[in-house]
Parts: C-alpha cells; structure tokens; sequence
C-alpha cells in the first residue's frame, strides 16, 4: 500500500477554465477547499498540504502586471485560518499548513499549531519553509533573505525551540483536583531557557498539551541543505525528484541514508512524490487532453513564465521567447530552477516542460493505477502528492476514478484507522 | 438603543463550580465556545471579543503555582484559530480576536486579519493589546517590553502599516475579466514602501481586500496614550470606569479626542465592562453575588493574582496592612487597571481592597427585568454605547451565558434597548448602525 496527499495552496482555483464555475470570485469564504477536502476525506487521502508564500511578484518586466492579471502567486490567503476551517469540516483527513520560519515568531508558531492540534483532534501538520523570495522579506522589513543554507541554520534553530516548547507541558500536567482545588499540576509544567545564535524564548507555552504534542512536521526542500533538514526533523517530505523512477528512488535512498545517520528510523518520515495525473474514459483521450494542455500553456506562455520568474526571481522576459538563456543563479527555490533549466534551453521550452514536468502519468483511471502501483513497486514507498488545478471536475476525476481504481487493486486505504495524522502516515 | 459584546478568552471556563459540566476537561476542543457564539448570536450581541495574552506568569510569588491552580490567565490558548469556526456556526455575530503589537510581524498580522474577514464574511475584528509583563517579552526573544508610552509609539506605526497594508489592493481590483484574460488589475494594487522608525514593509499585500476592507478595530488601553491611540484607530473601546459619573466622563473624554483625531465622534464606540447578576428573584440575585463572591480565600488570591499581571507581585505585602505608596505609571504593566485597584485600596487594608474588588464599571444584581431597567438608566445617563458582558474571573459556565442569553436579553429587547436581528451582513455596519 502507498499513501495519498494532496498539494494546493489557499489561492484562486483556476478561474478561465471551462470548469471554474463562480470560484474565480468565491473562493475566499473558503466553502470551496472545504468541499474539496471533503471529497479528499471520502476518498481516504493522508492528507491535503496547503502550501504558502508572502508576496506580490515583480519578477516578470519588473512588474505585478503577469503574476496579478492570470493570479498566479498572488493573491494567496493566510492557510493558517482555512485549517480549522477544513478540520472542522472532516473527521480524519490531515491538514498541513505552511509557514516560514524565516518570518515567523516561534513561540506565537508553536502556539498556534498546537492550538490547531487541540481543534483538529490530533490531525494538524506544518509544513517547514524557509521561503526564497526577497520580495517576501521585504514585506517583514528585511532588505533580502538570509542567504540559502543561513536560513536552514535558522530554521533548524526554530524548530528546536518550537520542539522544546510543545515538550514543556508534560502530558498528565492537566490534573483538575477538586480536593486541592488544583487545575494544573505546576511541577509538571517547565520554563525552555533557550538560548541560541538566531532565537531566545523562555517558554513554557500558556496550553494545556495536545493530542500529537508535536505536530506532524513537513518539509520540502530539495538542496542539500534542504534534505538534510528532512532528514532529522520531518515525518512527511514532498518530493518534486519525479523526472525519472530512478530519480525517485536515489532520492528517497539518499534521505533514509541521511536519516540513519542521524540515528532515526527511516520508516519515521512518509516519502510523497508530486504527481499530476491526467486521466480520461481511453488512453487516447487521455493523451489528446494532455495535447490541449500543452497548447493551454503555449497560449499563455507568459502566464508559465511569470511563474517561473516569481519562483527563483529571475526575470524571464529578458530573453526572447526561443533564445537560449545560459545559466541561473537564484537564492529562492534552487532545486525548482534546476528543474525548469533540465526541462529546455530557451524560455518557451523550458516553460512547457516544466510546466508539464509533474504530468507523469496519463491515461484511464485503471491504466494509471497499475501505473502508480509500478513505479511504487520500484521505488519502494511511501506515496504519491497530487496536484492540479482544482475545479471540482478535475477533484472527481482522482476522487471518483483513479482512487476507486487504486483501492480495487488494495494500492491505497479504503478506510481510516481514526488516530492522529502521525498514526496514519505510520499505519504503513 | 445600545450595544452588547461579550467579553472572553479561550481558556479554561469555570471546572469545580455548580454547573461547570466537564468543561474543564473538554474546552481546548472549541465545543464550548462554538455553543457560547450560537447563543449569543440568537441573542444578537454585536460581537465576541476573545482576549489573549501570552505568557504564563510566575510574577506572583515567583511560582507557576497559584497561577496554575487557580487558572486566572491560563492555559489560554490561540484565539485566531477559533475566530472561523465560531463564524462559521453564526450568522450576524461579530468575532475579535487579540494579537499583540509587541509580538506580532505587521505583515503577517494584516494577512491573517484580511483572511479572517473573507472567512467570516465581513464580521471579523482585531482587538489591538501592547502586552503585559515581561515573561511575555522573554517568550519572544526580548528581556522585557518597551516602557508603556513607548509601546503605544510602536503599536501607533504598526496599526498605520497594516491600515496601508489593507488599503494596498483598490476594492475593484478584481475583475474575473475573461475577455481580456484578466484575473486582477494590477495598476489597482500598490506598493506601500513604508519605512518607520520600527517597522518597514514594501507591501502590497498578497490578499484580496475583505468585505469590510478593513476588520473592525477594538481597543481596551484606558491610559492617557492608550485612550489617544484608540481615538485615532479604534472603532470601539473596552473600558471599566467605575460608576456612572466616571462612565460619562470617559465617553465624553473620548468624543474630545476622536474630534482632536478628526474623526466623528459617533465612529468610536464605548463598552463598558459588566458582570450581571441574574435571578428569579432579588433575593436569590443577592444571595448568588454573595455565594460567588464569599469565598474569601479563593477570591482573595485570585484578585491578587490579576493585579499582579505586570511585574507588580502583590505576594509581597502583607495582607492586613495598608498598601505601601505604589505609582503604577512606574510599573510596565496594564497601568489603568492597576491604578484603579490602587486608588480603591486607599485607606484599605490589601485583604480588604481586593475581596471587594470586581472587573465591572457597576455591579447589576437582580430579576432579568430590574436588571434591564437598570442598564437602560444608566445608559441614558451615560450617554452610551453598550455594554461588555464579561462572566468574571473563572465563573464562565453554559448556565451563566443562558441566563444573560435567554434571561437578561429577552428583557432589554422587550424594551426596545437592544437589537432583536442584524441589519447589515457586516460588523463594522452593526456597530455604527445606532
């Protein structure tokens, strides 16, 4: 068996597609993610990854007009209020959420988390960022982002007091003797004193302990620096390696090397490789959708590198179309750019390659389940991330075809055990 | 007419009183507070107001201890988390969180506000602290907090920063335009460059504006800077003025200084905090005051325990003598509210000062109807805007908010005192709509 995650973020569902309906205009009331993470639930997904950023691009033309006029990154909302939202509206399904650490408090962090550990029952996760964009920085009052791997120093800083913050209530601390007239134990709540190079708190937190004390922690990044950072802390990794089986495999041998090395169980963190499935009633149907996708993105061959260009802040107008570009350099999402520079040489290929790269598998829903449940085999684990646009029409289409198919052949759950996120990402 | 709010925090409610339920073990899961907004939204109260602070204090008597016994402020958990799901279980009722301008990122704050106005459909509000104490400044990193006015400079450029952050985006830069291929307009959505003396943000923000543009703004600050700051921001304030005379002269102080600010007196709301008492008859009202208050022990240290919010422990006086001569402008705490409680422990032993001290601007005892009739005088008298209905220190329990929500309100709407549903979609509408 293989696990399930879903990857969106709190941002406008695609809003010129043939299957929008009003969410272009709707989405922010949140009604639509909730009835999306409904039908995840229904269909026994792990979880859904809300991921995040902080920023109006100008990367393209030094201007907001590409990234506002399609909404690529921008607007995107806080994910931090869709999670109770989303937990609210479901019984088990894992929620995780982004936020950086390179903007963020740690101790209003590790507060709010367990604060959201408590309304969810025990099914909250945080997903670890270090964000890439200076323009993200220069919203908090930063002239640039610390450099690349400073930041996972910082982060790693942060993570530690945010662990020692959610240890710093023991779990039976909570006593409520009438007899002493005693509500918490004192001797069982403790100060952190922390003390680090980038971070100081006292602690304890005010909160009572939660149902998973620590949430679920994700991470995904891909540099070294980025892996290694998996490798002693995170219980699910997001993984874009996905160009080749080999890729996926050699990635995920290189974490659980790395997480022995820091004496952890490998079988700790839940590999999920992104995908984008593109499925119809036959495979040729399926291979024709995937030709419109491809003149879609041709159409609007800005709009990919608008995104490209926000991501590694690098401005992509400067070449034509169909000249070559050289090398890049970027102190945002290295592994992300490495990928667009494999997928072509000059913008527009590169653009459609890469704006392709996460469509690996395309055909009919029973075609793509053997598929997936090949390619697993190899691999060895742990789980695929899906990813797509989300109208309703594409949500059914994984919900109501690839997943039945992949439970018919006992490739994915049919049903929750009903612990915390962390007993379902381990259940195997 | 006047206003109604509620005054909480999401904590533990009351757990060893009569009618306290299993509260005390199932709270953190929101189930109580999403029942407490359903009724109060029945009852249509302009909004929740959900306090918060951030530290778990060892100033009295250098211990967690009797701060943890007696849970006067915690375990108190992340009120903003909560904010969308008592939204979701309402319809008119305004929800206000608490963050503070000593901890929060500008920016970051904007967001999660301009996300939870979306989330509630207009009805979200922020409820502007500078913070108490140092454990709370430790906690982030700092070794105390800015001096009191110094705070106020600081949370004075952060709230103007995150007003230009909400004005960023022009209210019709959405355009949904499928002719021209266009999502937003960007030339509608501008920088802020704002460059302070303690904050800088490039802006704009990456939210869509919210329905209300910007959340309602609450602030309960009662000293000279912090009834200034509230003039120039606030849409509503939080206040405990004791008594009629000081109520009145606190509404009249803030219409002089919202008229200094430039803006219509009538845009800042006054509330003032009560406790009401209510029951089947006088004597029985009566009777439950002194039940709920008698317990000298108990309420003894619990007062205490509040006043020693700052860095102020009362632990160190002995409780049969007058209180030495204490400014609280030379402490760095919530000075208005300390400095009421010093002003009644005058010519007081502390023993005494503190029994008889209670967080209200007037004590309502009595019949749901003498209780109303009572509100509407003193409200005529003080010239308004409403009242804060607060539970007390560690007395909130389901029967509490019933009696207030099926007993006291009935009455006052049948006088026509309060309203009986919700004109405007929005809380900013429902506050200025009388």
């Amino acid at each position: 068996m293989f696990h399930l995650g879903w990857f969106c973020n709190f941002s406008n569902p695609p809003w010129a597609s043939p299957w929008s309906s009003t969410e272009g205009a709707d989405w922010p009331t949140g009604e639509a993610h909730v009835e999306f993470a409904r039908s995840l639930e229904r269909a026994c997904f792990d979880y859904v990854m809300l991921e995040d950023s902080s920023m109006v691009s100008d990367a393209f033309e030094g201007s907001s007009r590409v990234d506002l006029k399609y909404g690529l990154y921008a607007p995107k909302h806080d994910p931090m209020i869709l999670a109770p939202a989303l937990t609210d509206a479901t019984r088990n399904i894992g929620i995780i959420a982004t936020c950086s650490t390179t903007f963020y408090p740690p101790w209003l962090l590790a507060r709010r988390f367990q604060t959201l550990d408590h309304l969810s029952h025990g099914r909250i996760g945080w997903n670890m960022v270090t964000s890439s964009e200076d323009r993200a920085a220069q919203n908090y009052g930063m002239d640039t982002l610390p450099e690349h791997d400073l930041r996972y120093e910082v982060a790693g800083e942060f993570v530690e007091v945010a662990r020692q913050l959610w240890d710093s209530w023991e779990p039976d601390a909570l006593v409520m003797d009438p007899e002493t007239g005693t509500y918490v134990d004192h001797t069982k709540v403790h100060t952190i004193d922390f003390e680090g190079r980038f971070h100081r708190s006292r602690g304890p937190l005010n909160m009572v302990a939660s149902p998973q004390r620590h949430p679920v922690l994700c991470q995904a990044g891909g540099s070294p620096a980025g892996r290694d950072f998996a490798a002693r802390y995170a219980d699910t990794l997001l993984s874009a390696e996905t160009h080749s089986v080999e890729a996926m495999k050699a990635f995920r041998d290189d974490i659980r090397a790395r997480m022995v090395a820091y004496g952890r169980d490998p079988d700790e963190l839940t590999i999920m490789f992104i995908t984008q499935p593109v499925l119809a009633e036959t495979v040729e149907r399926a291979e024709a959708k995937k030709q419109r996708m491809l003149a879609g993105i041709d159409a609007r061959i800005e709009s990919s590198l608008g995104h490209i260009s926000a991501l590694t802040e690098n401005d992509l107008s400067q070449f034509g179309l169909d000249e070559e570009f050289g090398d890049l350099t970027t102190n945002g999402h290295r592994s992300t750019l490495a990928d667009f520079m494999r997928a072509g040489r000059t913008p527009r290929e590169a653009a459609l390659g890469w704006s392709m790269k996460n469509v690996t598998f395309v055909g009919t829903p029973d075609s793509v389940a053997a598929q997936m449940g090949e390619v697993m085999a190899e691999v060895g684990g742990d789980g695929f991330l899906i990813t797509g646009s989300i109208t309703r029409r594409f949500v059914d289409e994984i919900t109501e075809g690839l997943v039945p198919a992949l439970q018919r052949r006992g490739l994915t759950r049919s049903a929750y055990s009903g612990g915390t996120l962390r007993d379902t990402l381990r259940e195997f | 007419m006047f206003h109604l709010g509620w005054f909480t925090n999401y904590m533990t409610p009351a757990w060893n009183k009569p009618w306290a339920g299993n509260a005390g073990r199932t709270w953190a899961n929101g189930d109580f507070y999403l029942d407490m907004a359903r009724q109060l939204d029945r009852a249509g109260f302009d909004f929740v107001m959900l306090e918060d602070s951030t530290a778990l204090s060892d100033t009295y008597g250098g211990t967690f201890e009797a701060e943890l016994r007696q849970m006067v402020r915690a375990p108190k958990h992340d009120p903003v988390p909560l904010v969308p799901l008592l939204a979701h279980v309402t319809r008119g009722l305004g929800v206000v969180a608490t963050c503070s301008t000593s901890f929060y990122p500008p920016y970051l704050l904007a967001r999660t506000m301009s996300t939870l106005d979306h989330l509630t459909n207009g009805r979200a509000g922020w409820n502007i602290v500078t913070s108490a104490g140092s454990a709370a400044a430790q906690n982030f990193g700092m070794e105390d907090l800015p001096p009191h006015d110094e705070r106020y400079e600081i949370a004075e450029e952060f709230a103007t920063l995150v007003e230009q952050l909400w004005d960023s985006w022009e209210p019709d830069a959405l355009r949904v335009d499928h002719d021209t291929d266009t999502y937003v307009d960007h030339e509608k959505v501008h920088r802020i460059d704002f460059r302070g003396k303690h904050f800088a943000s490039r802006g704009p923000l990456n939210t869509l504006p919210g329905p209300q543009g910007r959340p309602v703004m609450l602030q309960a600050g009662g000293s000279p800077v912090g009834r200034a700051f509230a003039a120039r921001h606030a849409d509503a304030v939080v206040a405990i003025p004791k008594g009629i005379e000081a109520m009145r002269a606190y509404r009249e102080d803030m219409s002089r200084l919202a008229v200094e600010a430039g803006r219509d007196p009538e845009a800042v709301k006054v509330f003032y905090i009560v406790s009401p008492i209510v029951a089947e008859t006088h004597e029985e009202a009566l009777a439950r005051r002194d039940r709920l208050y008698g317990l000298e022990s108990e309420r003894l240290e619990r007062r205490l325990l509040l006043m020693s919010g700052g860095d102020l422990d009362l632990s160190r006086f002995p409780l049969d003598e007058p209180l030495p001569a204490i400014a609280a402008a030379s402490t760095n705490g919530s000075q208005s509210i300390l400095q009421t409680f010093l002003d009644r422990a005058q010519g007081k032993t502390l023993r005494e000062a503190a029994v008889g001290d209670q967080t209200e601007s007037l004590e309502l005892v009595g019949t749901p109807d003498a209780v109303a009739g009572e509100m509407a005088e003193v409200m005529a008298e003080v010239g308004g805007d409403g009242f804060l209905v607060y539970s007390g220190s560690g007395q909130l329990t389901r029967r509490y908010i019933t009696e207030i929500c099926d007993g006291l309100v009935p009455e006052l709407q049948r006088r026509g005192l309060t309203r009986t549903e919700y004109a405007s979609p929005l809380l900013r509408d429902n506050l200025l709509a009388f």
